[in-house]
């Protein structure tokens, strides 16, 4: 296989970590939206950790992002 | 200078095309390393020196007034519970002071009133008493009076006995005269 | 480079591209250029757009203070009030994360905090260069901080820092699969401290490059889509810059925290 397209399939790929990163923000966000209606005055110090939380899980997709780019350099 | 810069790095970017991200082109790895040093402690000296004390200074300034300030109301709630205090204790002595003074003019004017009666029953009994005297002295007076005119009727009779040589008739007559006479002043000085 | 190949032959075989665009790699604004080239003694310190950037960050950040806190008074104004709330901000996560002994990293980490917020904000004026999108620029920062965790774990420690990668209550027969992934974990602190925020950063701008490159080739009853989504992410970058600048800082904090304090 040549390696231009060989390397565009790989950075394809590496987008398929967004899924995970998509999974852990909607369990972030769905769970805080549960705990604040059952637990309303709980937002105030809650709303901290769910921003560093999602924060961290981004990372988390942006690392692919990140493999895609160094697929890139090697390709071609 | 900063166009020919940009065009002779294009040159180099297309050069080095193989590392993918301008990001990992390590030709200009060392200057940035050593800039981030230099940058981030710069800035870490500026701050410390001029900017940190600055705020913690006003901060701790703050902090202290506040502390002051509390513990000046503190003070200033207990003086006036203490001037409270002393001044309801004034209230009292002066309450107690009006109320002895109150019963002391009682006390006096039930004394005065005392006095003014005890001195009129005196003047009182005095005028009576002179009175009385004063009567007394009159009615002796009177008796003196009508002894005085008994005897100077017996006298005038007794005269007009010698005088006359007069009968029995005559004489009893005078006699009954004069003592009618003497009725009658008696009567008048009663 | 293909990819950037790739985008120019789109751009030219596109209609209604304006004549002269700027050059349509969403990639090109991460490019170092050096302006003035310094090698003293064979050690490469030139001045680079990078440096440049970094050096306006410092200014931006020093200014900025020291404007907020040029007459301190005891009842404060609008900039020293957000000032003071700066500093108990980032007193609160020392505080709270290290503790009392955290006090002497505070300057250090309050500098932290600024640098990289300021680095990260600065980036996304137009035209601007983002420092902390370059891999080495937060890599030096992080591995600075990871040799300083060894550094006070070591010298608080001696060589019970080396149980710090034994956790608690640990039956002996998992060491040898435990040990290593504590091990690899450890080591893989500054390397996801450095790639979190050089990643975001990278990423957000090279979004924001895409929008605008869609934005320049379309004709303009559909460049306004993309160019509104410009507009608000770049509103979100701001928010984005933020929360990195807050999760660098405190990751620090937490890292300093397991050096001080074995757990």
């Amino acid at each position: 296989m040549e390696s231009l397209p060989a390397s565009l399939i790989g950075m394809g790929l590496a987008a398929a970590g967004l899924g995970g990163a998509g999974v852990g923000l909607g369990f972030i966000f769905g769970k805080a939206i549960e705990a604040f209606a059952r637990q309303p005055s709980a937002e105030g110090p809650l709303s901290k950790y769910i921003w560093i939380g999602a924060a961290f899980v981004e990372a988390i997709a942006l690392y692919g992002l990140v493999l895609a780019f160094i697929i890139m350099g090697k390709g071609g | 200078m900063i166009t020919e810069a940009y065009a002779s790095a294009g040159a180099a970017g297309k050069e080095a095309a193989a590392s993918g991200l301008p990001q990992f082109e390590s030709s200009v790895f060392a200057s940035q390393i050593f800039w981030t040093f230099v940058s981030f402690f710069i800035l870490l000296m500026l701050l410390r020196k001029y900017v940190l004390p600055a705020i913690e200074t006003i901060l701790d300034a703050r902090a202290s007034r506040i502390a002051d300030e509390i513990q000046k109301a503190e003070a200033g709630r207990k003086e006036a519970e203490r001037l409270q205090a002393n001044f309801q204790g004034q209230l009292v002595a002066a309450r107690q002071t009006a109320a002895k003074m109150m019963e002391e003019a009682r006390l006096d004017a039930a004394r005065m009133k005392e006095q003014a009666h005890e001195e009129l029953q005196q003047e009182l009994t005095k005028k009576k008493n002179a009175a009385l005297v004063e009567i007394e002295q009159a009615k002796h007076k009177a008796m003196e009076e009508v002894r005085t005119v008994a005897v100077e009727l017996s006298m005038q009779v007794a005269e007009k006995l010698i005088v006359k040589s007069m009968s029995d008739e005559d004489a009893s007559r005078m006699v009954q005269e004069a003592l009618t006479n003497l009725g009658e002043s008696q009567a008048q000085l009663h | 480079m293909n990819f950037s190949l790739v985008a120019e032959a789109w751009a030219e075989n596109a209609p209604n591209v304006a004549v002269g665009a700027p050059k349509l790699d969403p990639l090109h604004h991460f490019q170092v250029v050096n302006y003035v080239k310094l090698a003293p003694f064979g050690f490469d310190i030139s001045i680079s757009n990078s440096v440049v950037w970094m050096w306006l960050a410092v200014a931006v950040a020093f200014g900025l203070f020291r404007y907020a806190m040029r007459a301190p008074t005891l009842v404060p104004g609008r900039m020293q009030s957000v000032a003071e709330a700066a500093y108990l901000f980032l007193d609160g996560i020392v505080n709270d994360v290290i503790g009392p002994s955290g006090k002497k990293f505070f300057p250090g980490i309050f500098t932290l905090f600024f640098f990289v917020l300021f680095c990260n904000w600065l980036g996304l004026l137009p035209g601007s260069f983002t420092v902390t999108s370059q891999l080495i620029v937060t890599g030096t920062l992080a591995l600075s901080i990871f040799v300083l965790c060894i550094f006070l774990g070591v010298y608080h420690h001696g060589w019970k820092f080396l149980g710090f990668f034994v956790p608690h209550g640990l039956p002996p027969f998992l060491l040898p699969l435990i040990v290593p992934i504590e091990v690899i974990s450890f080591l893989a602190r500054p390397v996801s401290l450095a790639v979190r925020l050089f990643a975001n950063m990278t990423a957000g701008h090279t979004l924001l490059g895409v929008l605008f490159f869609f934005t320049v080739t379309l004709s303009w009853f559909g460049a306004w889509l993309p160019f509104g989504f410009t507009v608000v992410f770049s509103g979100f970058e701001v928010f984005i810059g933020f929360i990195q600048a807050y999760i660098f800082t405190m990751l620090t904090c937490v890292y300093l925290n397991d050096a001080l304090h074995l757990h």
